[in-house]
């Protein structure tokens, strides 16, 4: 199974009546998700609000989300993969052992409870965070939630979510899939758009020490990356572009000040359901918008030589399997 | 601005119907009556038409983005365009990108779009992928036929209030008009149900049926004075027996303009995938006795593609028919988005049924001018491969050809293999050029008249229909060469059509609060702002009315 | 940074409905108060939210721009990234977190321009 099922916020507010969080921290990464979009909201159909809805938070260690959760299960750190296993085999009502069990530091009883309460909801939907995520098993521990959630619907209603977080990440997945089919981790080396995560996504191409120059915008690389990836960015011409100097705009060769987006810089957010927001700035900045400088950047480069010269290339190339 | 000169020209909004005649197009892109002393292109010998236009495709928004992101192994074996100096680069396929959609349209001809299935909260998303496709002009249409506040209007019996607020979301939405799919079924959906006879109260309703809201909703459209009648999908869609549904749909529409989308979805009987058999003859039957009724085909081409549709429920059931990837998108009390890839195989007794629908409704409705070419792009088939439909039209050689591949117990099921009928260049125009043009109310579209815009596809004449189509000589927009000779010459920015129907301007302060309770943005930023349609042209439905 | 009274006799200037792009809830109810250098209240604004609005104002804090550590213009900033970059046999774009639609369109169109290599956070 691959793909994604699932809905708008709005959804969980109106229709919601279990809700899990695997692996997130909302009361301190997105303090409003609870109050605006999931568990405090009143509707049509879940009149009394908080009290027709129950929450389960699954998480490694007691965050200041389980304050506000009915039941909290507490999975050993690295077993998410096993008990999102284990629970679409309960679901199905396929044989666990008990051994098995017991690995992710849960009961059997904890489980089969939260089973039914899952078959039993009439609308679920799951947020899963960055401990899910980002930790052992990544991407395959999200497909295996997200493989839960569908196979949820021959029972009830359920649908999955990231819980996409910093700034407007979700708005760069979406541009650059309608313009080049990808999400992330894009190569135009060719001259069109290929995707190979791995090996050109950007502390991959940094650590080999592929690229001979970056452009980091929206992003503070020097200050989050691996030691031996900095080194590169070191290395190389690197433009940055950010309201702030940053660790990146120490190491490099030029940086460009802009207005911070939302509040000096008019446009367009996304929100982690891929719902686009219309930003309304306060404050006119003295520096100018990145949507600006970028431009700029871009017009200044169409000035110059193309790297590839007119005519030597097809203006089309199809690759048959 | 340019002069065809010397060619067949086969106009069918001005019966011209292979002549030779001169086409002259003005410094605005239109044609004209003067002579231009400017660029001239010797047409003799050549096929000169109006360029295509599309009623019903999915090009640009959420849905068509989603099937991008699940299709990532399409992308890397398909036909890839290079970038130059001044073009963007992009990849075709099963869900191409926004520049290539652009290209690969405009490549065969086709000069002007209409994405079908919009959600007003994500239509600031669409805009700005419609912007992305270079070329050609675009129009958009708003999914309504499960919005709840519209929905709960209807059940109170409150027309006028219903009518106000569909106008209201097609301004906020800076669409077109108006799309309605399984009326009824998706809102039900949102329960994990459906709502497959249009007599049975919707889930969570207690009157209100899908009957209901196809007769309001057609009525809604007429009344506001849009261009383009209520664009609907039935419901019931894809199941063997949905003819009953089908017709009992149609019937809920006398008296009104419509359009139904991707008939072929909708034309089957028999009981079960055991027994599915084409029931064209009957749909068709429909269409030729009832000419304010028109249709586009939806038909379906062998091989594999990405199935999109705000018909949630039944893709929930072809994901589990299939087990193969399934995408689901629920949007606030609006509608849903449903995504699963398939592969038509010729093999499958079902695929070959339905293959067969598409192309038995294009040759059983008499009037080219009642159904269109569309393959529901990508849910039949990617739109890229319309020249080989149109190949199919033209030779009943090439369908018994085709037909011999498919299973043999498929005999009584089809009606194909009886047709004589073959269509002919006048035919071809008007299904994929001036009859979709009609039908979507664009006056300056699919028509060489004076005055009209200068979009014109030129073919070199060949044996080969097929090769033909997929290849024109040179296609125009606005008097510009875009494609010539299989080049790329330009891709000049395409216009974007909305419609401004009249609604009581107290339609604000009643939606406020009934859009409080069930959205989660504010009401202030959720209409489109105009400034963010790019080259808006805008059709004053009221003024329209009072003329 | 605590929100401080204006001093000036003028009042407040008020945005309704704005928008904050600190996490992925992007809420768009927030009103911010403002006197044109820098916003000194977002109402409705969480913890992390109104630290976001109140910690950037329109003060020139920054040199506009800096060329290998020594203070530029924006124009020679821009003609020296558009060197660095044309130059590059294999240059990266990489970020687009925080900032706007619109820029990361410009940005995408860069790297297909110089035939580069695109990516953002998500990759992390």
């Amino acid at each position: 199974m691959g793909g994604k099922v699932t809905c708008t916020l709005g959804e969980v507010k109106q229709r919601a009546d279990f809700i899990i969080y695997w692996g997130g921290n909302p009361a301190e990464c997105h303090p409003r998700h609870f109050s605006k979009y999931t568990l405090m909201q009143k509707s049509k159909f879940l009149p009394k609000g908080r009290k027709d809805r129950t929450m389960v938070l699954v998480d490694i260690r007691e965050t200041k989300s389980v304050k506000a959760s009915d039941i909290f299960l507490q999975v050993r750190p690295g077993k998410d993969f096993e008990l999102i296993t284990i629970l679409r085999a309960l679901v199905k009502e396929q044989q666990v052992t008990d051994e098995q069990i017991e690995e992710t530091g849960l009961s059997r009883e904890a489980l089969n409870d939260l089973v039914s309460r899952m078959k039993a909801a009439k609308f679920g939907c799951m947020f899963f965070g960055m401990g899910l995520s980002m930790t052992r098993g990544k991407h395959m521990n999200s497909a295996a939630l997200l493989t839960l959630a569908a196979e949820m619907n021959a029972f009830t209603k359920f649908v999955a979510m990231p819980m996409r977080g910093h700034g407007n990440v979700t708005g760069a997945d979406v541009i650059m899939r309608w313009q080049t089919g990808f999400p992330f981790g894009i190569s135009f080396n060719r001259g069109y758009p290929r995707y190979n995560p791995g090996e050109f996504s950007t502390i991959d191409v940094l650590v080999r020490g592929d690229c001979d120059a970056a452009f980091i915008i929206g992003a503070d690389p020097g200050g989050t990356m691996p030691q031996p990836a900095i080194n590169h960015l070191k290395r190389i011409p690197t433009i940055v572009l950010d309201p702030h100097i940053t660790h990146t705009s120490k190491l490099a060769r030029v940086h460009i000040t802009t207005a911070a987006q939302g509040i000096a810089a008019p446009g367009t957010a996304y929100r982690m359901d891929e719902i686009p927001m219309p930003l309304k700035p306060a404050l006119k900045s003295p520096y100018p918008s990145d949507e600006e400088v970028v431009r700029r950047i871009n017009e200044a480069i169409a000035k110059k030589p193309f790297w590839l010269p007119e005519g030597s290339m097809p203006q089309m190339v199809t690759e048959q399997v | 601005m340019l002069r065809i000169t010397g060619g067949k020209v086969y106009d069918p909004a001005n019966k011209i119907d292979g002549q030779i005649k001169d086409l002259n197009i003005d410094a605005d892109g239109k044609f004209s009556d003067g002579q231009c002393d400017s660029r001239t292109i010797d047409a003799t010998g050549m096929i000169v038409m109006p360029g295509g236009v599309d009623v019903h495709t999915h090009v640009a928004g959420g849905a068509i983005n989603f099937a991008r992101a699940m299709t990532p192994e399409d992308h890397r074996r398909t036909q890839a365009f290079i970038r130059t100096k001044t073009r963007r680069s992009g990849l075709g396929g099963m869900a191409p990108t926004t520049f290539a959609t652009g290209y690969l349209y405009a490549g065969m001809g086709w000069t002007t779009v209409n994405e079908a299935a919009v959600p007003v909260l994500s239509a600031r998303h669409t805009h700005e992928e419609l912007a992305d496709i270079p070329i050609v002009d675009k129009s958009t249409l708003t999914l309504m036929a499960n919005n709840e506040i519209m929905l709960d209007q209807m059940e109170a019996g409150e027309y006028e209030r219903a009518r106000d607020v569909v106008a209201w979301y097609i301004w906020a939405a800076k669409s077109y008009g108006v799309k309605a799919v399984n009326p009824g079924g998706v809102a039900a959906w949102k329960w994990g149900g459906d709502a497959r006879n249009l007599s049975s109260p919707i889930e969570g309703y207690n009157k209100l049926t899908p009957g209901t809201i196809v007769t309001q909703l057609a009525r809604i459209c007429d009344d506001l004075g849009l261009p383009h009648p209520m664009h609907l999908h039935c419901n019931d869609l894809g199941a063997p027996g949905n003819i009953k549904t089908t017709l009992d749909t149609l019937k809920h529409l006398e008296g009104s303009r419509a359009h139904i989308a991707h008939s072929q979805y909708h034309a089957y009987g028999g009981d079960g995938w055991e027994t599915i058999c084409s029931a064209t003859a009957e749909l068709a039957e429909y269409f030729n006795s009832h000419p304010n009724i028109t249709t586009d085909a939806g038909a379906v081409i062998f091989g594999d593609t990405v199935t999109i549709t705000a018909d949630g429920p039944w893709q929930h059931l072809l994901y589990k028919l299939t087990g193969r990837k399934w995408g689901n998108l629920d949007v606030e009390n609006e509608t849903g988005c449903g995504i699963v890839p398939y592969t038509y195989r010729p093999s499958n007794l079902v695929n070959a049924v339905q293959w067969a629908c598409g192309l038995e409704l294009l040759l059983l409705i008499q009037s080219p001018w009642q159904v269109f070419l569309s393959t529901d792009h990508p849910n039949g088939g990617c739109f890229w491969r319309y020249p080989e439909i149109i190949k199919l039209l033209m030779s009943r050689d090439f369908r018994d050809e085709c037909i011999k591949k498919l299973p043999s117990n498929i005999k009584n099921k089809i009606v194909l293999p009886e047709i004589a009928r073959e269509y002919t260049l006048m035919d071809v125009a008007t299904s994929m050029s001036a009859g979709p043009a009609r039908a979507l109310g664009l006056k300056q579209k699919g028509n060489l008249g004076t005055g009209c815009d200068g979009d014109v596809v030129i073919y070199d004449q060949e044996d080969d229909p097929g090769e033909m189509f997929a290849h024109p000589r040179y296609v125009i927009k606005a008097g510009e060469v875009i494609i010539d000779d299989g080049e790329i010459r330009e891709a000049p920015d395409g216009r974007e059509y909305i419609a401004k129907p009249f609604y009581d301007p107290a339609t604000n302060d009643f939606m406020r609060p009934l859009f409080e309770d069930c959205y989660t943005m504010q009401f202030e930023n959720y209409p489109v702002e105009i400034e963010r349609v790019h080259g808006a042209s805008i059709h004053d439905c009221k003024n329209d009315q009072d003329s | 940074m605590s929100p401080t009274a204006s001093k000036s006799d003028t009042p407040l200037q008020v945005i309704d409905n704005a928008t904050c792009t600190f996490c992925g809830c992007v809420c768009d109810d927030i009103q911010l108060h403002h006197d044109e250098m820098r916003i000194h209240k977002a109402k409705k604004a969480c913890v992390l939210g109104s630290a976001w609005f109140l910690n950037h104002t329109a003060e020139k804090k920054y040199p506009s721009a800096l060329i290998d550590g020594k203070e530029a213009t924006v124009d020679e900033a821009i003609e020296e990234a558009a060197r660095l970059l044309h130059e590059a046999d294999m240059p990266l774009v990489y970020g687009m977190s925080n900032t706007t639609c619109e820029a990361q369109k410009e940005c995408a169109a860069l790297a297909d321009s110089l035939g580069g290599l695109l990516d953002s956070h998500t990759s992390l």
